[in-house]
């Protein structure tokens, strides 16, 4: 006996794989934490990057979306980079307009420590 | 007798499509969601122990970064000021090792006034390095 998969059923099943593989991704993404860039004037854009670090509204710190203590940064940053090339090795700093030094100077030097090359997430200041 | 023609102008889309319809429509979207680029500012900081050698070989300009103020060796400099005043401190200075500005900001320093201030300190041919202080638990008996 031979069972084939109905074609009537294909649609509902690529659909399915899609939610699945969107959901998977978005383990990993961080557009659902909550933090407000800081303003600049002169800005760049920056392509895909490996790593993204977060500081949220709640100083919490997110490492491609999941949280870390500052201890663990540099090794967790140093990890994902790898063996990657120099300009190959950017680092997505966003951090909370509001957060304060305490916070985020550890992160940046953690970056730093770990051969990032640092890129402040900001956007375009209105007017001074 | 005559026969009655008829003639539908309204054609719909066969319901058995939906399904493709729906899924392109995702697909779509998904693409427009992703390609959105990051806007930023890069900014190059030396490595920590690069930074101990360079503290011992000589002196460097010191900003210091208070809630909304910028001190420039002490000195407090108003923003429109501070691209001047910092540019002239480091105009004879080539080597880019001459040219680290040290930074130091208060504990309750906002992201929003640090990165005010390092943009300008980018914008005079700063240099940036970060000095923080290393808090250490003293146990009395």
């Amino acid at each position: 006996m031979r069972v084939e998969v109905p074609s009537m059923a294909m649609g509902d099943i690529a659909f399915n794989l899609l939610i699945f593989f969107v959901i998977l991704a978005r383990a990993q993404d961080d557009s659902h934490l909550n933090w407000q860039p800081a303003q600049a004037e002169e800005l760049q854009s920056v392509a895909n990057s490996k790593v993204s670090v977060v500081i949220d509204a709640d100083e919490k710190i997110y490492v491609n979306g999941q949280q870390l203590g500052v201890s663990q940064l540099s090794g967790r940053i140093a990890n994902l980079l790898g063996d990657a090339p120099a300009g190959d090795r950017t680092v997505l700093l966003k951090v909370h307009n509001q957060s304060k030094a305490l916070t985020f100077e550890p992160v940046i030097e953690a970056v730093s420590e770990a051969g990032g090359d640092l890129f402040h997430v900001v956007e375009k200041e209105n007017s001074r | 007798m005559r026969s009655r023609r008829t003639t539908s102008l309204l054609v719909e889309p066969p319901a058995a499509a939906t399904g493709d319809i729906a899924f392109n429509l995702i697909v779509f979207f998904l693409v427009c969601a992703s390609i959105q680029p990051d806007s930023g500012r890069p900014q190059t900081i030396p490595r920590s122990e690069q930074e101990e050698e360079q503290k011992e070989e000589e002196k460097h300009v010191e900003v210091q970064i208070k809630r909304n103020v910028a001190l420039i060796n002490g000195s407090v400099v108003a923003d429109k000021s501070f691209v001047i005043n910092l540019s002239n401190l480091l105009k004879n200075k080539p080597r880019e090792d001459d040219r680290v500005v040290v930074v130091k900001s208060d504990k309750d320093v906002e992201y929003q006034q640090w990165i005010k201030v390092t943009e300008m300190i980018e914008q005079a041919g700063g240099i940036i390095t970060i000095q923080t202080e290393e808090e250490r638990e003293v146990i009395v008996d």
